[in-house]
């Protein structure tokens, strides 16, 4: 009993810790500016606005172009990493060619390189072939698959049963028969997983698609967010409504997924 | 499988097109970068009315977060994809004008002399002046009645302005600095926004002292007593009065002392036109703006101002140029002026502003005197942004009181100057 007390509040105590700031963000979100400067940072909205999120949605600062491209660039790239990933790790996993494993480590070795280290090199090489300020632009570093993402299949791809593949083959499947019917239905929790990961990454990505793009038209909702900050004009109210708004559909895919996210925690044992 | 193929290369297709048309009216394209949102929108209305004028060219406005600004724009500079036109300010301008990615400024206009002064860089003018800011004390009406007139003087320990901030400083239990049992740490009111914050508080001290921050292209602070002796007054005020917040609330928040100032917990507020309006949002009490404390040296602010420049490398220089003379009209910058966004650079176009102001009830003949007035450098030299990314921590450990304010300087200083060499 005791034991069952100190356990949940710890989890509780936890719980506030880590859904603090959000509540925080969702309730400047309902102020209005005057409010937000006249009063304490955490004394509720009185009476709550809905204007700011009026603004962000038919206002003068509009967040739906933003959405619409951010829901293409990760579309896209969520198709093109996991299709191109599954190919990458069946032949790392499953195919023997000469130089297999060298060459699957030294890909391994590019997860340590750091993002900015490359940023500037690959935004030289990318404005020289004319694709700055493109949609091109923002997915095409990242459509062909990720280390990460190939060692989580390899990994998941060679634990399947050689035996399974035997019989497949034995019944006459090629490559292509093995990965679709034997491979793919068994690799469910792990491409869930990998979807999610990669869905979140590239909603949330900043650096690159502000560094490639310039203006309105290519303008993912990272950039637009930021930009309603200027030096000296914080627009703080606007701000918090415009990162609630961006969440939303993160939710909404937890929500959906939930069930393999935590499967997919005991999987990777990742965080 | 096949269904799969189908459904990404639908919306490939669709990704391609996406949103939003590109010019097709055969116009040339000159693009425009700032990072002020507002403003933004000003330069829009001024556009449209340039494009009236000039069928044949658009503009295209891009706004950059300031936040993210100067590490967009080298990256964009390096590879010739910077906007035609673009915003900058002191601190960044001198790096591009000498290794020749601007354009040179080839015509005049009516524009603030301090401002085209700070632009002019080897006998040559880069820039068209945008907007200025000067600086004065916006105060709290409920806290001082009246437009204070204040004198202060690091030699004499109870100058004017140290005794008025002592009086206006209240704990909760109504105590001021000074009195037994005054508790630092529950300050109700605080006097001043003194902080590290160098266009707005330090560099004004220092001027007013009779001091200066740097000489040519480096860095001197650490060698004039006077400046040391200005600095040492502005940490004194936050952590022996204790009438300003603590370092630590203010050193990496900007906002913090603008907030205290519109909750009404602070009664005089050293700052830039460029809070006006934040301040007019957010204030629930009369306020006022009053001339800078008046110092040894007399009263000396910082004049800062943003100005256009145009890349070297755009390709229609011919239309880029009738942007930048457009910008450079009392015409193409009435918007600004007239939205109560921050003063034109335009001459002409200042009664605007001020009417604007006026309007609202708000005098902003003390920012006109301090900039009519003696005033303070902004930074300049190609690598000072360099500088004072250097130099800001020690600073900052300075106005924590961790660091002596002489040993302080004289690190900051070298730390800076080393930085400057590159």
């Amino acid at each position: 009993m005791r034991r069952a007390v100190l356990t949940y509040l710890a989890l509780g105590i936890g719980a506030i810790l880590i859904l603090a700031p959000y509540l925080m963000s969702v309730q400047t979100s309902v102020k209005t500016p005057r409010q937000f400067a006249q009063q304490p940072p955490l004394a509720p909205p009185r009476p709550p606005t809905g204007a700011n999120y009026a603004e962000l949605v038919v206002g003068g600062h509009t967040l739906i172009p933003p959405l619409v491209v951010t829901v293409q660039v990760v579309v896209v790239v969520v198709i093109g990493q996991l299709t191109c990933s599954v190919l990458a790790a069946y032949a790392f996993a499953r195919l023997d060619f000469p130089g297999r494993d060298a060459i699957f480590w030294v890909y391994l070795a590019t997860l340590m390189v750091p993002v900015a280290a490359v940023l500037v090199p690959r935004f030289v090489l990318l404005s020289e072939t004319g694709l700055s300020n493109t949609f091109w632009g923002i997915v095409l570093p990242s459509m062909f698959g990720s280390p990460y993402a190939i060692f989580l299949l390899r990994q998941f791809f060679r634990a399947v049963p050689q035996e399974l593949l035997d019989a497949a083959r034995i019944d006459g499947a090629g490559h292509p028969g093995v990965l679709r019917h034997v491979i793919l239905p068994l690799s469910r929790p792990i491409l869930a997983t990998l979807l999610i990961i990669t869905a979140v990454t590239h909603w949330n990505d900043f650096l690159w698609p502000l560094v490639i793009t310039s203006g309105a038209r290519w303008q993912v909702l990272t950039v637009a967010v930021a930009g309603l900050q200027s030096q000296y004009q914080g627009n703080w109210t606007l701000v918090m409504a415009a990162t609630t708004l961006a969440t939303m559909p993160l939710l909404v895919l937890f929500v959906l997924f939930q069930k393999h996210i935590v499967r997919s925690i005991t999987i990777t044992g990742m965080k | 499988m096949r269904r799969l193929f189908l459904i990404l290369a639908a919306l490939l297709l669709a990704a391609g097109c996406s949103i939003a048309g590109g010019d097709a009216k055969g116009r040339t394209t000159v693009t425009f970068r700032l990072w002020d949102e507002q403003v933004a929108k000003a330069y829009q209305q001024s556009f449209a009315a340039f494009e009236k004028a000039h069928p044949d060219i658009g503009v295209q406005v891009q706004v950059v977060p300031w936040a993210d600004y100067w590490t967009k724009l080298p990256a964009d500079v390096a590879a010739g994809t910077a906007a035609d036109i673009f915003w900058t300010n002191t601190s960044n301008f001198g790096l591009y004008a000498d290794n020749g990615q601007l354009l040179p400024v080839e015509f005049t206009g009516d524009w603030t002399t301090s401002v085209v002064d700070l632009y002019t860089r080897n006998g040559k003018l880069w820039g068209v002046p945008q907007l200025w800011d000067s600086i004065a004390l916006y105060y709290n009406k409920d806290l001082v009645p009246d437009p204070p007139t204040l004198t202060w003087d690091p030699a004499a320990p109870d100058d004017a302005l140290r005794a008025t901030l002592r009086k206006l400083t209240v704990d909760s239990a109504g105590r001021h600095p000074g009195q037994s049992g005054f508790d630092p740490q529950k300050t109700r009111v605080y006097g001043f926004n003194a902080a590290f914050d160098l266009q707005a508080i330090l560099w004004d001290f220092v001027g007013s002292n009779g001091g200066t921050w740097q000489s040519g292209d480096t860095f001197d602070f650490a060698d004039r007593p006077k400046t040391v002796q200005a600095v040492q007054y502005v940490v004194d005020l936050i952590n022996a009065e204790h009438v300003a917040p603590p370092a630590a609330d203010t050193n990496t928040n900007g906002d913090k002392a603008l907030q205290l100032f519109t909750q009404g917990r602070m009664a005089l507020f050293q700052s830039g036109p460029y809070h006006l309006k934040s301040i007019q949002e957010a204030a629930g009490f009369q306020w006022g703006v009053a001339p800078l404390p008046n110092g040894p040296a007399g009263r000396v602010g910082v004049v800062h101002g943003v100005a256009a420049v145009a890349s070297a490398k755009t390709r229609h220089r011919d239309a880029t140029v009738e942007v930048l003379k457009w910008i450079g009209s009392a015409d193409g910058q009435r918007p600004i002026a007239e939205g109560g966004y921050a003063f034109p650079g335009v001459t002409t176009a200042q009664p605007v502003f001020v009417d604007y102001w006026k309007k609202q009830g708000v005098d902003l003949q003390p920012f006109l005197d301090s900039a009519g007035g003696t005033t303070f450098p902004a930074p300049l030299g190609p690598r000072v942004g360099a500088g004072q990314t250097a130099y800001t921590p020690i600073l900052q450990q300075v106005f924590l009181g961790r660091l002596g304010v002489a040993e302080g300087l004289r690190k900051a200083q070298d730390a800076g100057n080393e930085a400057m060499k590159g």
